[in-house]
């Protein structure tokens, strides 16, 4: 093999070393950071720190705060994984059909998703503004008041989870539609020879053709929700009364406005184990070496 | 299959339920940011009887704050993502499928798994590192921190890609005189054009809507990239809302352009199952 590497080839095999060296580092200096933090005290980024072991992780494992924190991420998590499925699922199999204007309409369901959250957050805002935002007027015109949209608990869950809905269906119903149409024509017209209706068809045909693609969303809609940040942060802050302060928010609390990095590092890295389960998982549903370029 | 009447009625009602439920917030957002101030006090129009022709919420924002500074502090951070982001990983990519690289599958796997860590997570190690580098609060720290994750989406993406374009043509280019960086240049860099646009494409979002990044890595006003400072403009001077939905509606623009030349590509790169969010 070696006599046959030129001098390209050898340059090519020189830049990779290095592309390839330069990305690991960036990728897992973060990782071992984090669990290197997680296992001394210290008030900030730059002050002196003291080795404590596992003690960080036994305070943090203690605490109510944590694993009330854990259910709200999971409750937040399943809510909108739900939500953005079946949503997704049904806007797919709308878009799916012929009507007049389907380019726009398709065009129109993508849109949420390709805006920064920064952006979806201050429009929901702004719709759910106290005095002047249109829905809390309108709410106040059919009689019911106006509603505390972020002083309220449950209120505050259902405003991210909507928030979250709105933006990241259009993930789920792109993805659908074009695995609809990986579905042979044929065996819907086989289906409507026998007589089966539009929900038998769904049911016994699209769903088991798809379930491979479908477990793939899912797992990659898990993944994603149960660490979301910004949304979360920028609509409400983890209030009212910690109402929506998941992991990833207790986290930043923790290293930022509590100055306990170690704390903060510590529930990073939990996360970082839960969520590598899920990736562990991911990995089994759909193997690398079988990936299929689409 | 001939749809009754109803049927197809109830699929246009539904269509149109599913256009005013995407579109309406960004309709609101825009609207609002066109409106005279004085009237976002008002009883709320659907359809604004007067149109701002003055501009005043776009140019409070562009002449009043750091607006202007943070969307050039955002176009350098996500141009240079791009830039960085489609040299590595096009190499990276290239290599791993053209030869026989030990622990490749590892590699690639590593790099999957790097993408879906959460921002969040990732950013507080990374503040701790810049901040003994020195170099938090600088524009450098943003632009490698996007390329955490930027990074190993295009080796994803472009390794599908790569995998799927046949060898025999670099080898007939090979045949015929070039030398392997020549094959390179001249037949693989312009068939896999696609994947290069959709990787650019993908880079750019990430970078230009992320929040969390710059959120935790950047302090001063002046470093701020557009995310972080419409954000810290909503917790400033309350009730500005006209400005911030100017704000907003600025951020969102350039994205809606890209979209609308390039929606082909958009809708690849979703469809590969390789975009975050």
């Amino acid at each position: 093999m070696k006599s046959f590497r030129t001098t390209s080839d050898k340059c090519l095999l020189g830049a990779f070393v290095v592309c390839i060296a330069l990305t690991l580092l960036l990728i897992l200096v973060p990782v071992l950071h984090a669990m290197h933090l997680s296992l001394y005290r210290s008030e900030s980024f730059v002050s002196v720190s003291t080795w404590v072991g596992l003690a960080n992780y036994a305070y943090v494992l203690a605490e109510p705060g944590f694993w009330r924190a854990f259910g709200i991420g999971i409750t937040f998590a399943l809510l909108t994984i739900v939500l953005q499925v079946v949503l997704g699922i049904a806007c797919a199999l709308l878009l799916d059909q012929p009507f007049w204007g389907r380019p726009v309409i398709r065009g129109l369901a993508i849109l949420p998703y390709l805006l920064p959250t920064v952006v979806v957050a201050v429009a929901f805002q702004w719709l759910l503004d106290g005095s002047l935002g249109l829905l809390t007027i309108w709410s106040e015109q059919i009689g019911i008041g106006r509603p505390a949209w972020f002083e309220n608990p449950v209120l505050a869950m259902a405003v991210v989870v909507i928030a979250s809905v709105w933006t990241w269906t259009p993930f789920v119903t792109i993805s659908f539609l074009a695995a609809l149409q990986t579905v042979p024509k044929s065996l819907y017209e086989a289906a409507h020879v026998d007589c089966a209706g539009a929900w038998a068809r769904f049911w016994h045909i699209t769903i088991p053709m798809l379930k491979p693609m479908l477990v793939v969303i899912i797992l990659l809609r898990s993944i994603w929700m149960f660490n979301k940040f910004d949304i979360i942060w920028l609509l409400t802050k983890g209030g009212p009364l910690a109402a929506t302060e998941h992991l990833p928010i207790m986290a930043y609390r923790r290293a930022f406005a509590q100055y306990d990095v170690g704390g903060g590092s510590a529930i990073a890295t939990l996360s970082f184990a839960v969520l590598s389960l899920l990736i562990v998982v991911y990995f089994r549903f759909y193997p690398l070496e079988e990936k299929e370029p689409r | 299959m001939k749809k009754s009447i109803t049927a197809r009625t109830a699929v246009l009602v539904a269509a149109a339920v599913l256009g005013l439920w995407s579109f309406f917030p960004i309709y609101w957002m825009i609207v609002s940011s066109l409106r005279p101030e004085r009237e976002l006090f008002g009883k709320p129009e659907l359809i604004p009887q007067r149109i701002d022709w003055n501009f005043t919420s776009y140019r409070n924002l562009l002449e009043l704050t750091d607006y202007p500074l943070q969307f050039a502090n955002s176009v350098c951070v996500a141009l240079s993502v791009v830039v960085i982001t489609l040299f590595v990983s096009v190499i990276i990519a290239y290599v791993v499928t053209r030869y026989r690289i030990p622990g490749k599958t590892a590699m690639i796997g590593s790099m999957l798994y790097a993408y879906m860590f959460p921002p969040l997570l990732l950013a507080i190690p990374l503040l701790s590192i810049f901040a003994k580098l020195g170099m938090a609060d600088h524009l450098i720290a943003v632009v490698l921190a996007h390329c955490t994750l930027s990074i190993p989406l295009g080796v994803w993406m472009l390794w599908g890609f790569f995998k799927a374009m046949p060898f025999d043509l670099e080898e007939a280019a090979m045949v015929d005189g070039c030398s392997r960086a020549g094959a390179f240049v001249r037949v693989v860099l312009p068939l896999s054009m696609p994947g290069i646009i959709t990787v650019s494409i993908f880079s750019f979002l990430l970078s230009w809507t992320d929040y969390v990044f710059s959120f935790i890595l950047i302090n001063s006003d002046a470093n701020k990239t557009l995310p972080v400072g419409l954000a810290s403009l909503l917790g400033s001077f309350d009730a500005r809302w006209g400005e911030l939905m100017a704000g907003a509606t600025l951020i969102t623009l350039p994205l809606f352009i890209l979209f609308m030349f390039l929606s082909k590509y958009f809708i690849k790169g979703l469809t590969a199952g390789a975009i975050k969010g």
